[in-house]
């Protein structure tokens, strides 16, 4: 087989080194019904060549048995049933016949081509029923004869992406149902919901859940109702103990022996195989329950299957344990808002309870001290700690006091008259140290006043070392001042600062009790918001007032003015009530404010890390505190160190950096911090993507239902309010850290399965901005995660400057995504190489669940070669249909032109062959505004150089820049050239389309170029056989053929001169239509006129033909009329062989009905005798002779069709006969076309005069001889005659004078035509008349007076072609 | 094929010139009428028998017209229109019979 260069045939054919072109080759064709290669239709080489060309899948069906041909890409799509090379469709496809059959006998059948998108077929080429879905064409195949002999299929499988799709709607209507269960039962009952609405992925699912005692119950099944118990001797019930036991799934691949038949999901067998897999619970505790998941059997349980399951499974989970978590939560808003009230009562009611333990506290601490100093560091530190916190709680104690003493009127005073300057600046030199350890200024300027102040010295200590306790907490730099002086009677004190100030909007407030300004920068967050309070009280118990002048950013000055003297103290005893807890007033102030400045072992607020044990600092996670308690911060670190690494920072926003840097495990913050609150802290966490995963432990003083959800609200795992133990602290940070291990590493999980998508995906944010992708996103485009995030215009968008179509394309895709809850587009991208290529991308919107955002998941993939195929498919169906209704080869080309300038957008293409004998180009067809220039035009020089090419291989030409292709013309070699748009460049794929374009416009060109031959004949033929050349005058005939595009058909009609100057007339009408029966109509006409010159008789006509008949096949049942006219008298012989019959139309407008000699149809019974009818027409009536293609119609009697064409011959019985036969033909005519053959005969007697002759007077005696018979046979009356013969004859005389003075020799005619009731005379010639002048008083002008005189209606028309006298004369005066 | 036409002078009893035609009279042998009725006219009184010319067009009656006022013509009905038509009977004595 086969040349060594390659050219013999074989390889012709059969091109390529794939599988199957080798097969071919190799194949024994001979063996089979389709025969040697050699031998086969030139259309059947070519498809094979282009099949096996081809890297996307494609076969041929072909013959009779429809044998498959294929190409190897879709030998993979065969599965076990390659190799199925030439055998019969039916066999390799049993399966799916009853689809795919009906779809081939149709395309075989009617020549048109289908398309089936995304069709399902039910095949076995993988040992079992598939569930497989399809987008194919089905294109017809023509032989050299253009019969359809076979189908050419391209075609693409898309189970992967029906399935897929399908899949991801139902994790997506699974995610959709998070956060509306309220129970788990509820939850449960929502799975079940959604599964039943995916029977045909999950066809069977049943959810068991855990409950109290730790067994299992049934929660949820799907489809509903259904509850499959194991069979008595089967294999036995779900593996539900195994997998909670292992927490692992397990397959189960015999659930038909276990259970029988579970449902099916409308597939036709039962699922054989289900996956049971646990539910985990949340936090890593242990599975809550387990979930059965049968899969359908119409796909096989792979990888993908399993993953799709799992992913059920995790959502199912995710449902069952979130609504777990609203139930818990529901369970802890109860019991905090219980804990408040206790906290609540708790204060109000025992405050001074504290006193006593805190003095037994505090008192013996102080021996302790004493003690132990130097029993070490650790101890002393420790019992510093407790020391502050007990001056603390006793000064929180002693305030608490004081406002229910004065709220109670037990307040006494005891005053006494001070030097309250020497007094102040006392107390304002115990902050000296504070301040300048803050790093500020402390201006302390007290001169003496002129007199003593009366006050009471305990409670002057707390306003003053209140109001410098506020200055410091409030200031960071700049300066704290005192002064004091006696303004207008008054005793003035000032504390100031440069501190943040207050707004204005809070000022009013600023002395109202437990009053605090929200989110102040502030050295610390603690403090109970009673300390202003207190100071008014108290200066309002010496008779003073405190005011406050603020501006925020720059600073406050609280101003505090007391009498002078003792007129405004309220009057009363000393009594001062329970004594204070006994601590110096000062220390707690001043222990206060130390702490919160930076020690001086701290490094500050940039945080602290306890150094890491080498051994196990590895494992060991790592937990960031953020108080702004150095005390609190320094005992959680105690808690915590043991088991954790530990980072402290004084406030939210250093936490917040502290995370970014470098993200902990866990989190653990107080909520009341300066700069950034707790509350704060964690929004900014959850709202990054990077940071939202870390859990955070909310630690509070503030107790309250509501602050509680506040932080659960804005994303705290935990939250635990003060005092706590640290047991309780322990629990729950390692549960927390627990948790944020998991958590990761379902993001590690949840990446890597995002990542293991075959698609690519993506997600975008509100803006269109693209935040995270997948590899095989980069993998299709090129981008990867490192330039994240891609905002919109995205880099793969396609260059609005060079490719402007592209462009919008993606523009309008881009506005769905951004404006829709969910869609689909296809659209061209650029990839980062710069590659053009086309993406089918799915999209839905979600809510980011921390920060409520709209969000867009979506999912694509490359479709550019599927897009090219459908492109090519689409572009030769149009082809082909344009093409279709090409009658001749230049009108194709113009079609193909015009599609190819369709196709590209092309502003010129040209087709031009090198036919000729000089072999010089020559455009065939163009497009409107191309011009084919002379030698040397951009246009021209294009075109040629693509002479000599190789068929069907373009080529890109410059100058103006196009794609070109030649191709095998019947007449010669052909280019066809295309010009590239502004808008579309010309790429690749483009290449390839035209050379599949132009490769069936060869193939077709070459079937227009046969058909038209054969047409040519045809048309010659049928003209041949239809009726005679010439018809004699009087009649008019019409014909219509119902088989386009024949021009003939079953019926016909004929007229023969006969050799005594009568006519026989013959109507007839074969059974059937098109060409079998125009074949028995051409012979039986033939018969019938050879018949008619022999007998000259009706009815010994028909007999003869009755027996002529019977020996033609088809002939039997003909009906046929056939008469013989006399055309002098008018009479009419005839005999009706089973046809309707013929309507004469009187001048007076009644009808009746030739219905004498009938007899049977033709063959029926030779030799029976037939009957003649005869019938003398009168003068200027009318015959009409029809096939019952004219009156026939379907549900109406047939009399009803001859009397409506009764009525159309009356109507039109005056009119010219060629009009009536006109009128006639389109006014029976259905709506939509005559639907069977046709003819009808129409004669008016007399038939009209027509004499011409030489412009000689001496004729014009023979011309009256002539005219004055005619008018006999009109039965005109002798009056008539004569006005008849003198008007004619003066307008005879007018044309032989001028006739003979203008042009001697010439002709003059006469024409007479009788209508219903007028007579028609024109007489023409070649000269040209005078106008009348009577006064000339020349008889020819008393001629023209005759003329007018004896016509009703003359009219004369003088042209440079000669005069027309026309006269009407009506007859029936 | 000429036209048919015979024309016999008689007279009558009292001496009257009568033409009588018989057959077509056209274009193409009113020459020959024309003559025949100049000839008979001669100067005074002139009778012309139609009574059996078939037809007779606007040429033979130019003839006719020539000698209108002392003209007699004896015509058919066939010939009435014509003669009316072309206004010779309000000028000569016609004669139906």
């Amino acid at each position: 087989m086969g040349d060594a260069d390659g050219t013999g045939p074989p390889e012709l054919l059969f091109p390529g080194h794939g599988e199957m072109a080798g097969r071919m080759r190799a194949f024994d064709w001979a063996g089979t019904p389709m025969g040697d290669p050699a031998g086969w239709p030139a259309s059947l080489r070519t498809a094979c060549r282009i099949c096996l060309t081809s890297r996307y899948p494609m076969f041929l069906w072909w013959g009779e048995d429809l044998r498959l041909l294929y190409n190897d890409a879709y030998q993979h799509l065969l599965g076990n049933k390659h190799p199925a090379l030439a055998r019969p469709g039916r066999q390799v496809w049993g399966e799916i016949w009853d689809v795919i059959g009906p779809m081939l006998r149709s395309v075989t059948e009617t020549g048109q081509a289908t398309w089936s998108e995304d069709l399902l077929l039910r095949m076995e080429r993988h040992g079992y029923l598939e569930e497989t879905y399809w987008t194919y064409s089905y294109s017809p195949l023509h032989d050299d004869e253009g019969r359809v002999r076979g189908v050419f299929t391209a075609c693409n499988e898309t189970t992967e992406r029906v399935v897929g799709e399908r899949r991801l709607a139902v994790l997506q209507d699974l995610g959709a149902q998070a956060g509306t269960a309220r129970s788990v039962g509820e939850a449960c009952r929502l799975v079940a919901r959604v599964l039943g609405r995916a029977q045909r992925d999950v066809p069977f699912a049943a959810v068991h859940l855990r409950d109290l005692g730790g067994g299992l119950v049934p929660a949820a099944v799907s489809p509903p109702g259904t509850a499959p118990g194991p069979l008595p001797d089967g294999h036995g019930d779900w593996p539900l103990e195994q997998v909670l036991t292992t927490g692992e799934p397990v397959v189960v691949e015999d659930v038909v022996r276990r259970f029988g038949r579970l449902p099916s999901g409308g597939w036709e067998r039962p699922p054989n195989q289900a996956v049971v897999l646990p539910l985990p619970g949340e936090t890593g505790a242990g599975p809550v329950g387990a979930i059965v998941l049968a899969a359908s059997a119409g796909r096989v349980l792979d990888d993908g299957y399993r993953a799709f399951l799992d992913l059920v499974a995790r959502q199912t989970a995710a449902l069952v344990n979130g609504a777990v978590a609203y139930e818990v939560q529901q369970r802890r808003a109860e019991e905090l808002a219980e804990l408040d009230r206790a906290k609540t009562a708790f204060f109000s009611n025992i405050s001074h309870e504290f006193r006593t333990p805190l003095t037994l506290i505090t008192g013996p601490l102080e021996e302790l001290r004493g003690q132990l100093a130097g029993a070490g560091e650790r101890v002393g530190e420790e019992l510093e700690v407790i020391r502050r916190n007990a001056l603390r709680m006793g000064k929180l104690v002693n305030t608490l006091l004081d406002f229910s003493r004065i709220e109670a009127g037990r307040m006494r005073a005891r005053f006494e008259p001070v030097d309250l300057a020497a007094v102040t600046a006392e107390l304002a030199s115990v902050f000296r140290s504070a301040v300048e350890r803050a790093g500020l200024d402390f201006e302390v300027d007290c001169p003496a006043l002129p007199e003593p102040v009366h006050i009471d010295r305990d409670m002057w200590e707390k306003v003053v070392l209140n109001l410098l306790s506020n200055a410091l907490k409030f200031t960071f730099d700049g300066s704290i001042g005192v002064t004091l002086r006696a303004e207008g009677g008054q005793a003035v004190l000032r504390v100031s600062d440069t501190g943040i100030g207050v707004p204005p909007g809070e000022l009013p407030r600023l002395f109202e009790r437990f009053h605090r300004i929200e989110n102040a920068r502030a050295r610390s967050n603690e403090g109970s918001g009673i300390g202003l309070a207190l100071v008014k009280e108290l200066v309002g118990l010496h008779g003073g007032t405190i005011t406050a002048d603020s501006t925020e950013g720059e600073g406050t000055v609280l101003t505090v003015r007391l009498p002078f003297g003792t007129a405004r103290l309220p009057a009363g005893s000393a009594d001062r009530g329970a004594e204070p807890f006994p601590v110096s007033a000062a220390d707690p102030y001043l222990q206060e404010a130390l702490r919160w400045l930076p020690d001086e072992d701290e490094d500050g607020d940039a945080g602290r890390e306890e150094p890491v044990p080498p051994a196990t600092g590895a494992a060991r996670a790592r937990v960031l505190i953020a108080d702004d308690n150095a005390d609190m911060r320094e005992y959680l670190r105690r808690i915590l160190t043991p088991g954790y690494r530990v980072t402290t920072v004084a406030d939210g926003r250093a936490a917040l950096e502290s995370v970014r840097a470098d993200a902990p495990d866990m989190v653990v913050s107080d909520v009341m911090m300066p700069r950034m609150s707790g509350l704060e802290l964690v929004t900014a966490l959850r709202a990054d993507s990077r940071t939202a995963g870390v859990p955070v432990l909310l630690l509070s003083a503030r107790a309250g239902q509501e602050a509680s959800i506040e932080g659960l609200e804005a994303g705290a795992d935990d939250y635990l309010v003060k005092p706590f133990s640290a047991a309780e602290l322990l629990a729950r940070v390692r549960a927390a850290v627990k948790l944020s291990r998991l958590r990761n590493h379902h993001a590690q999980w949840r990446t890597a399965l995002v990542d293991s998508l075959q698609e690519a995906f993506f997600v975008c944010d509100e803006e269109g901005a693209v935040v995270e992708i997948n590899s095989a996103f980069t993998d299709v485009l090129g981008y990867g995660p490192e330039d994240l995030p891609y905002r919109p215009k995205h880099p793969w968008w396609p260059d609005e400057e060079t490719d402007p179509e592209a462009h919008r394309a993606i523009e309008r895709a881009f506005a769905q995504v951004v404006g829709e809850r969910k869609g689909s587009y296809v659209t061209p991208v650029k990839h980062r190489d710069g590659h053009r290529l086309w993406v089918y991308a799915s999209f839905n919107e979600v809510r980011d669940p921390d920060t409520g955002r709209r969000m867009v998941v979506g999912t694509f993939r490359d479709v550019t070669a599927e897009r090219l195929t459908a492109q090519r498919e689409t572009a030769l169906a149009a082809l082909s249909v344009r093409l279709s209704e090409a009658g001749s080869v230049p009108e194709a080309l113009r079609a193909a032109l015009d599609e190819l300038r369709g196709v590209w957008r092309a502003p010129r293409a040209l087709a031009v062959t090198w036919d000729g004998a000089d072999r010089a180009p020559r455009p065939v067809a163009a497009v409107p505004g191309t011009a084919w220039g002379r030698p040397g035009d951009p246009v021209r020089e294009a075109v040629e150089s693509l002479r000599g090419r190789n068929p069907l291989h373009p080529a890109a030409t410059c100058g103006p820049a196009g794609i070109g292709i030649t191709l095998e013309h019947p007449g010669g070699p052909l280019a066809l050239w295309v010009e590239a748009s502004q808008e579309r460049p010309f790429i690749g794929e483009d290449h390839t389309l035209l050379a599949v374009l132009g490769g069936y416009l060869g193939q077709m060109l070459q079937r227009v170029h046969a058909f038209e031959q054969q047409r040519e004949t045809a048309l010659a033929l049928q003209r041949a056989i239809l009726g005679p050349d010439r018809l004699p005058r009087g009649f008019a005939v019409r014909y219509e053929p119902a088989a386009r595009p024949l021009e003939v058909g079953g019926d016909w009609y004929d007229t023969v001169e006969l050799p005594d100057g009568r006519i026989g007339i013959v109507v007839g009408d074969c059974v059937g239509r098109g060409l079998d029966a125009a074949t028995v109509m051409g012979q039986l006409r033939s018969a019938c006129r050879a018949l008619l010159l022999q007998f000259a008789d009706p009815a010994q006509v028909l007999s003869a033909l009755d027996r002529f008949a019977a020996l033609i096949p088809g002939a039997l049942c003909a009906t046929v009329f056939c008469g013989v006219l006399d055309p002098a008298t008018g009479r009419l012989a005839y005999s009706s062989a089973g046809h309707p019959p013929g309507i004469l139309t009187h001048p007076d407008g009644t009808t009746e009905l030739l219905d004498q000699g009938r007899s049977i149809p033709l063959a029926v019974r030779p030799g029976l005798p037939r009957p003649t009818g005869t019938r003398t027409m009168p003068p200027a009536s009318v015959l009409l002779l029809y096939t019952d293609g004219l009156i026939e119609r379907r549900s109406r009697p047939l009399h009803a069709g001859i009397a409506e064409a009764s009525a159309a011959a009356r109507r039109g019985r005056d009119a010219d006969l060629e009009k009536l036969a006109d009128d006639i033909r389109t006014g029976m005519e259905p709506a939509g076309g005559y639907d069977d053959d046709m003819a009808l005969l129409l004669y008016r007697h007399p038939a009209p005069l027509e004499v011409a002759f030489p412009a000689e007077s001496a004729q014009l005696a023979r011309v009256r001889g002539a005219l004055r018979d005619w008018l006999e046979r009109l039965d005109a009356g002798p009056r008539l005659t004569q006005a008849v013969l003198v008007a004619a004859g003066e307008a005879c005389a007018n044309a032989i004078e001028h006739g003979h003075r203008h042009n001697p020799g010439r002709t003059v005619r006469l024409r007479a035509v009788v209508g219903a009731d007028a007579l028609r005379l024109t007489v023409t010639d070649t000269g040209s008349w005078k106008p009348r002048q009577p006064e000339a008083g020349a008889h020819r002008g008393r001629g023209l007076i005759l003329i007018h005189a004896l016509m009703d209606q003359v009219d004369i028309v003088t042209d440079e072609a000669g005069t027309t006298v026309d006269m009407h004369v009506r007859t029936t005066r | 094929m000429t036209t048919p036409l015979t024309l016999t002078d008689q007279r009558r009893p009292d001496g009257t010139p009568v033409l009588v035609a018989e057959g077509e009279i056209d274009m193409s042998n009113v020459g020959e009428f024309r003559a025949a009725v100049d000839r008979a006219a001669g100067g005074g009184r002139l009778v012309v028998d139609l009574t059996a010319v078939d037809y007779l067009d606007s040429a033979g009656l130019a003839a006719l017209f020539a000698h209108a006022d002392r003209l007699e013509l004896i015509a058919p009905p066939l010939l009435d229109p014509v003669l009316t038509v072309s206004g010779l009977a309000d000028l000569a004595t016609v004669h139906i019979t």
